[in-house]
């Protein structure tokens, strides 16, 4: 196999006196859907922020698409096909539907420079993303007029519109009803069958177990497990730090 | 409108401006107009960076103190004509635009604002100890009394302000609708989903720091020849923070008509209010009217027309009604028996006053509430347009509002009550 998509290897982070990640290796091949569980507090999201550059490492690299994107910025790293969702949906409240997902395709599909999308192009794209979704009939709507699914949906939605490789969801479905993460999950699929990499990090276990191909787990910053989702919630390990001793 | 209709609209708007003021065939024209149009330059430059990207300067007042400055600097050294010297200015001031971006860029929020204070605080200090350009005492610029073709050289400042005008507004119109335009507003609504979306968010604010300072200076550099003599305190004078950081609020700030609009509205009412009543009055009429508007209208006035509803939100409480009736009855209290003009100011805040009480009333089903305010502004002219006494027509004005107040507190009988008994 040549060299994974999503490459991190020793990664570590402290908040202070608190270390939150120490020495994560964590690979992720192309096409692949990986799920990242952990209890509350395990580093998952530090990690995510890690990895897409809303916060930086102190030791170790991560390697995306076979380059070392340490030190580039959030937005580079957009750019170069890395996107995320928020753990809680952070939309531009002051745009409608359609210009929150009008923002990515302006600041990087464009940005990529190869062939600049016109404003018939971009409109266009926005129709379709939020076909995808599910969102079409909401493009003139504002943020605060969607329900908390579509505002996960339009999340979804806003990521896809960056074209990225690899699409990193933060609990894309906490707080959401069964039919609802239902929902989502076949989205998720949907989305990878058209050729992205999705990791996933849920705490809905029927959610995850459904939707990844390969099981990671965190606790207290370590890795424990990593492996296909069945034998993983079998391990002793995984079982002791979710139901306890 | 596309860009380029827009110019020519603004241009032949901006012409008849400058054929009208000509009509009047009288200097002072200019010279207030001059202050107007300096204003909309400057609530425009402001809102490029507080409006659009949500960073709030409170340090305007160095950046037009600095495009003065380097007038004053090229006056003495090597003169050059003012749209010269408005180019420096504005290179100037952008320049140390940029620098305070470069310094604040972690800042957010009201840290930012402490920060562009700091920057007006030190700048003065520098221009103060600075005698080359007058220090602390102050430097005279005389200007020529006569220019060639226009004649009079106040109608060549008031024309290069009002071209001036014309550029920034257009600048500002074309950055909203553009993807520049888009960027600005992901970092006023979040600049973390902004910088996932691809938002390179630091050089953003970058170039609104720098065009933002850019055109302030541009408009502070025909100041020196505008006022003749320039000291520190009057060039770092606390007006223009206060102006354009308040014209743009009370117009509204996420589009370029709204710092036009609060330009005009409070210019003018300042323009007026200084013939009228005296200079000293126009930073309280600010102060009252910003403090109504982000009561009433946190989104300015094209917000107010946008969304309807949200002031009725606002007077649902009594003691918001009570207290936003107290402070916009006093200065038409005072005003009373100070002649037609002071009465012209009070009008806005009877304005205001019946739009409070016409609010309150269709929260508590008393739409004849709206009334009391306007008996109130009959009363209020009477004295000129009838030989009624000022004493006694304040007295029943006054009256006539306290009465309004209690209707508008008296508390609404419910229908399963009124049945009730």
């Amino acid at each position: 196999m040549s060299e994974p998509l999503l490459d991190v290897s020793g990664l570590g982070k402290r908040f202070g006196g608190f270390v939150a990640l120490d020495g994560i290796d964590f690979a992720v091949g192309e096409g692949e859907r990986v799920g990242l569980i952990g209890p509350n507090g395990s580093g998952k999201s530090t990690l995510v922020n890690c990895i897409c550059g809303t916060l930086h490492n102190e030791t170790g690299t991560v390697r995306f698409d076979g380059g070392n994107v340490d030190g580039l910025l959030a937005h580079q790293r957009t750019r170069l096909g890395l996107a995320r969702t928020f753990q809680l949906p952070r939309p531009f409240p002051s745009m409608t539907v359609a210009d929150n997902v009008r923002v990515p395709l302006l600041y990087t599909v464009n940005a990529r420079g190869h062939g600049f999308l016109t404003a018939a192009d971009i409109a266009t794209r926005c129709t379709d993303l939020l076909d995808i979704v599910g969102l079409a009939h909401k493009m003139d709507k504002w943020p605060r007029d969607l329900t908390q699914v579509e505002m996960r949906k339009l999340e979804l939605a806003r990521a896809m519109a960056a074209e990225p490789k690899l699409l990193i969801a933060d609990e894309a479905m906490a707080g959401l009803s069964q039919v609802e993460v239902a929902d989502i999950v076949s989205l998720l699929i949907r989305l990878n069958e058209r050729g992205i990499t999705i990791v996933l990090i849920e705490h809905i276990m029927r959610a995850v177990m459904s939707f990844s191909q390969r099981l990671v787990v965190l606790v207290s910053g370590k890795k424990i497990a990593d492996g296909p989702p069945d034998e993983v919630i079998r391990d002793p390990e995984v079982e002791r730090a979710y139901l306890g001793q | 409108m596309r860009a380029w209709p827009f110019l020519v609209a603004a241009t032949i708007v901006a012409a008849l401006v400058f054929y009208c003021a000509r009509a009047f065939d009288n200097d002072y024209v200019f010279f207030a107009g001059y202050v107007v149009l300096q204003f909309i330059v400057l609530a425009t430059a402001w809102n490029i960076l507080g409006g659009y990207t949500g960073y709030v300067n409170f340090g305007s007042a160095a950046f037009f103190a600095l495009g003065a400055y380097s007038s004053v600097f090229f006056h003495k050294a090597y003169p050059l004509p003012i749209p010269a010297l408005m180019v420096i200015g504005g290179v100037v001031s952008g320049i140390v635009g940029l620098g305070t971006g470069y310094l604040t860029l972690r800042l957010r929020g009201a840290f930012f604002a402490i920060a562009t204070l700091a920057l007006a605080v030190v700048l003065q200090t520098l221009i103060i100890n600075w005698t080359y350009v007058g220090g602390a005492r102050g430097a005279y610029v005389i200007r020529p009394n006569e220019i060639a073709i226009l004649g009079s050289y106040i109608q060549y400042l008031f024309l290069l302000m009002l071209v001036l005008a014309v550029i920034v507004i257009c600048t500002a119109r074309l950055i909203e609708r553009s993807r520049l335009g888009y960027g600005f507003a992901t970092i006023r609504d979040d600049e973390l989903a902004a910088e996932a979306c691809g938002v390179p968010t630091l050089r953003l604010k970058l170039i609104a720091t720098t065009l933002s300072g850019a055109f302030m200076g541009m408009a502070g550099a025909p100041f020196p020849y505008y006022i003749g003599y320039i000291e520190p305190s009057s060039a770092f004078g606390l007006a223009y923070a206060v102006n354009s950081i308040a014209m743009p609020m009370i117009g509204g700030t996420t589009t370029w008509i709204g710092p036009l609009i609060g330009a005009i509205l409070l210019g003018l009412l300042q323009q007026f209010a200084t013939v009228t009543i005296s200079s000293a009055v126009n930073l309280l009429i600010v102060g009252m009217l910003l403090v109504d508007f982000v009561i009433i209208a946190p989104n300015g006035i094209v917000g107010l027309i946008k969304e309807r509803r949200t002031a009725s939100n606002v007077v649902v409480e009594p003691t918001v009604f009570v207290l936003l009736f107290a402070l916009n009855f006093s200065p038409v209290y005072f005003l009373a028996g100070q002649g037609t003009g002071a009465q012209s100011i009070g009008l806005v805040f009877w304005l205001i006053l019946a739009y409070v009480a016409y609010m309150r009333g269709r929260v508590l089903g008393r739409w004849w509430l709206i009334a009391f305010p306007l008996a109130g502004v009959l009363f209020a002219f009477a004295p000129v347009i009838a030989a009624i006494p000022v004493t006694a027509a304040t007295f029943v004005s006054a009256l006539l509002q306290i009465i309004c107040v209690v209707c508008g507190l008296l508390p609404v009988r419910r229908p399963a009550e009124a049945s009730a008994r």
